[in-house]
């Protein structure tokens, strides 16, 4: 039942999503970045195929359809204002994309563009492509419908073993808009009725016939979890467990109590392989060994994810609203001894902004959202203000299809609402709450979210300041190609939307 | 009004005699304070009836009604002046529909009066849930917002909505029009929970006003118990009466162009005034709604084919029936969001709405779809709601630094500024004494 028991009339598709499925990320397979901690069974390399490798998320890579159109030829945009998001305004300024990345940003005309093609920006701005740490595009796409109802699966409070990329759909007419608002990277996540919703997956914005293809390349594995109203609410109401916070609590401890001994099953048995019987043993103890303990433990893929968090292999995304919620998270991160990556939602960061940005753990929010729930009761229009003030790491996110097409006014309602507050913030600040700072929350902030040469060519050219509220984003670049052009709009994405839309 | 007894009786009875005087009444008490006379000088003030805006002008309020506005007008002697050189003056904004004051927290039922528990409550009256001293109606000001219509929120037909002013703590200061219009919801969520099917929804409709036509018509049977059984109780047909009398719009959603038809054919069969909400493909039909000139109340952030009976919305809707010469209004649909009003208004002028009609959309567009006299206009004898805003009212960065209501400065504190002086340093120096 998507719609919730009260829904507005006008409103109601936006409030079902935030009101019942607020949720959260988990991230699909990806192989594990080369600056993230390899766990030691990644890294041993034994004769056997630990699931911790995640075989089968690395031999996709190379599926048909993803990325084998060949590279962008050149381009140079260049009499803009270029923000860089790492501080530097360059006016006019340029950016040159060559081989799907950015190969040269600074002030002035630029050095050309051989063999591409040069845009004119004057009068335009030029930013980072925007990336919302949290979206349900694709696994709660429009029109709503139960045949597409595919963002929560609320049979059991623990699916760490799901993924949202099976669960997305690419023709989901949000996404064109999206992109439309400027956005070219998200991270699509399973619903939060669930305490541990399984993986989410971080793509590219790009019309492709299916989610392997649309992959961010490289990025991280993500588990979406959530704490707080949801869980508790839809297994209560089944009059199943979790139906309370401590039940909530134990459940997810439960589960990374096994995850923990799967993981010891699982380095028994690598190491027994890694290091065949010595001389000490007995050939009876070997052939004991042999005939007993050679199979390996058996794969169990909600265990192998958490094994992933546990080893930090895969980016731990909390759906945690209260304070108390989410220093009760940290105390399980504690005791298992796994980091969180992000709070997503986290309404109430800002009371407890001094232990999160100690701790290291970011923040992923909308800039004024509230209300909706109990646990929504307290947000504030200063949270990012001042969560950012206290030196940690924030990030906008929509968590809505509406939502995600005027990030950029979030942005600037956030930075107007800290200014006012006192908080000293510029309009960097306000650019990395969309950019660079999501970006790292997906542990992808080596590859994109500032201008910076060597990244990728993600950009968006804005019609004006993209903090004002009249700006339409009106050229947008994934990997150095023009995928939007509001100018010279053409046929519908969607193939669902050809005939409605002109 | 309160007489002079009123003052000798308790306060349990003065509370009944409030809940009277709003029942019977239709004007809203006055407070006994209304603040002195305010002059707000050198502003740009925005001016109604299609004129330009005027720079460098003096808007002077006093006994709760704008008194004066212009470049020529003198300060009365003893009025608080207000400095708004580079400031930016406008009606208090209207959001035409909205469920502010009725519901606190959505998901929890009880704090919402959004749920009839049946699709057909046309006695059912939004002004008796409505509570001013919810803590979302001093949020709704900060965003300029003066004054709301609170409309139900599920049913066919759903009830009365009602017209407040965002001041005062009580009932009677803050209800200007305790019957406002007839709401009813015509899309595809208000098929589905109540016949099942559209044309079921219809049919359920269509039948409700034939027989509160068929009751008006034969009272003295109806009395005498003389009459076939009717799909309605008395209160029902009765609440439905003014509709048909023309005395109240029926305010309907629907968002699928076909069932905008509908709409327009039963305005047709019945004499009905309409005002349509949701809309979302009322572009697909503009020149039959400027041909009527029926007032159009939609979200431009609903540019979503969210549902099968949506899959023409686009993000210029409100900018097609604007250049068609439809009366246009823009809501935010919401109860904690009204604040935002100001960034519907936006996003329509971002999608080709003209700046200054989009403020009239938020203004003078609601103040006359509703017959709201003295309302969205800056005018001699104009009610005294006005906004002074640090720029452009619908920019992302501007700040809302006066809020005026029938000519008093309403405070600008809310729960949410309190949170924030609470947590501004950390950790938090909770004063529990």
């Amino acid at each position: 039942m998507r719609r919730p028991a009260f829904a507005f009339a006008h409103f109601s598709f936006a409030l079902a999503l935030a009101l019942t499925f607020a949720c959260e990320p988990a991230r699909a397979p990806g192989p594990a970045p080369a600056a993230a901690p390899s766990g030691p069974a990644a890294d041993a390399g034994g004769p056997a195929p630990s699931p911790f490798a995640d075989a089968e998320a690395r031999a996709s890579e190379t599926i048909p359809g993803a990325d084998d159109e060949g590279l962008a030829p050149a381009v140079l945009v260049q009499h803009a204002v270029v923000l860089t998001a790492t501080g530097q305004r360059f006016d006019p300024g340029y950016v040159l994309m060559e081989n799907g990345r950015i190969a040269a940003v600074g002030t002035g005309d630029g050095p050309g563009a051989p063999g591409g093609t040069v845009v004119d920006a004057h009068g335009k701005v030029v930013t980072p492509g925007i990336i919302d740490p949290h979206s349900h595009i694709g696994v709660y796409p429009v029109p709503e419908t139960s045949a597409h109802d595919d963002g929560n699966e609320l049979t059991d409070p623990v699916t760490a073993g799901l993924r949202a990329e099976h669960s997305f759909w690419p023709q989901d007419p949000a996404i064109e808009r999206a992109v439309a608002g400027g956005v070219t990277t998200i991270a699509v996540l399973p619903g939060s009725g669930n305490l541990v919703g399984g993986r989410g997956f971080t793509m590219h914005l790009m019309p492709k016939p299916g989610a392997r293809a649309m992959r961010f390349p490289g990025a991280p594995s993500i588990l979406k979890m959530a704490c707080g109203e949801n869980p508790k609410r839809v297994y209560g109401d089944m009059k199943r467990a979790p139906s309370t916070r401590m039940g909530s609590v134990r459940a997810t401890r439960d589960a990374f109590v096994r995850a923990q001994r799967y993981v010891r099953d699982w380095d028994d048995w690598s190491n027994k392989h890694a290091h065949p019987p010595g001389a000490g043993e007995t050939k009876a103890d070997a052939g004991h060994d042999d005939k007993h303990d050679d199979k390996p433990p058996d794969r169990d893929l909600g265990l192998e994810t958490l094994a992933l968090a546990l080893r930090g292999d895969a980016l731990v995304e909390w759906h945690c609203y209260q304070a108390d919620d989410m220093l009760a998270a940290l105390q399980v991160a504690r005791e298992f001894g796994f980091k969180v990556r992000a709070f997503h939602h986290a309404l109430e960061a800002y009371k407890i902004r001094d232990v999160l940005a100690r701790e290291g753990v970011g923040i992923a929010t909308w800039d004024d959202w509230w209300g909706f729930k109990m646990e929504a009761y307290d947000g504030i229009p200063e949270n990012l203000a001042l969560f950012t003030e206290a030196g940690g790491r924030a990030a906008l996110h929509s968590d809505s299809p509406i939502a995600i097409q005027i990030l950029n006014q979030a942005a600037a309602k956030a930075l107007a609402a800290g200014r006012a507050a006192g908080v000293k913030l510029d309009e960097n600040d306000a650019l990395r709450w969309l950019t660079a700072n999501p970006a790292w929350v997906l542990g992808i902030d080596d590859q994109v979210g500032t201008l910076e040469a060597g990244k990728r060519a993600d950009l968006v050219v804005w019609s004006e300041d993209p903090l004002s509220v009249y700006a339409h984003a009106d050229l947008v670049y994934i990997d150095g190609k023009l995928i939007f052009d509001r100018a010279h709009p053409g046929a519908p994405w969607s193939d669902f939307e050809l005939g409605s839309r002109p | 009004m309160p007489t002079m007894d009123a003052v000798v009786i308790t306060r349990k009875a003065l509370a009944w005699f409030g809940l009277i005087a709003t029942l019977v009444a239709p004007a809203r008490l006055a407070r006994a304070d209304d603040g002195g006379p305010v002059a707000i000088t050198h502003a740009r003030v925005y001016l109604p009836n299609g004129r330009a805006p005027l720079d460098d002008a003096t808007l002077v309020l006093a006994g709760g009604k704008v008194q004066a506005v212009g470049a020529a007008v003198r300060v009365p002697a003893g009025a608080r002046v207000i400095d708004a050189r580079g400031k930016v003056v406008t009606p208090g904004f209207i959001d035409a529909d909205t469920a502010l004051g009725i519901v606190d927290v959505e998901l929890e039922l009880q704090t919402s009066e959004t749920d009839t528990r049946g699709p057909m409550v046309p006695a059912l009256r939004a002004v008796d849930g409505y509570n001013p001293r919810s803590a979302l109606v001093p949020i709704a000001r900060t965003g300029g917002v003066t004054s709301v219509v609170v409309a139900p929120r599920t049913g066919v037909l759903a009830g009365q909505s009602a017209f407040v002013d965002l001041t005062g703590d009580s009932v009677p200061q803050s209800v200007v029009r305790p019957i406002l219009a007839q709401v009813a919801h015509a899309d595809e969520p208000a098929a589905q929970e109540s016949a099942g099917t559209r044309s079921g929804m219809w049919l359920m409709l269509r039948t409700a006003l034939e027989d509160a036509r068929f009751y008006a018509a034969h009272q003295a049977q109806y009395d005498a118990n003389g009459m076939r059984t009717l799909s309605l109780p008395r209160s029902s047909l009765e609440a439905l009466l003014p509709m048909l009398r023309g005395e109240q719009p029926l305010v309907v959603t629907a968002h699928r162009a076909s069932d905008i038809a509908v709409v327009l054919k039963l305005a047709d069969d019945f004499k009905l005034r309409i005002v349509l909400v949701g809309a979302s493909e009322a572009w697909l039909v503009a020149d039959e709604l400027a041909r009527r000139q029926i007032p159009v109340v939609l979200d431009p952030l609903e540019d979503l084919p969210a549902r099968f009976d949506r899959l023409h919305a686009r993000a210029d809707n409100a900018t097609l029936l604007w250049k068609a010469g439809v009366p246009v209004i823009l809501s935010t649909f919401s109860a904690h969001q009204v604040r935002l009003l100001w960034q519907r208004a936006g996003n329509a002028v971002r999608e080709g709405m003209d700046h200054d009609d989009a403020i009239r959309a938020v203004t003078e567009t609601p103040a006359d779809a509703f017959h709201l006299t003295g309302y969205g206009r800056l005018e001699p004898g104009a009610v005294g709601n006005v906004v002074v805003w640090g720029g452009d009212p619908l920019q992302a960065g501007t700040r809302v630094e006066h809020v005026f209501v029938h000519g008093r400065e309403e405070t600008l504190e809310t729960r949410q500024s309190l949170l924030l002086k609470r947590y501004r340093t950390v950790p938090a120096r909770l004063d529990v004494r």
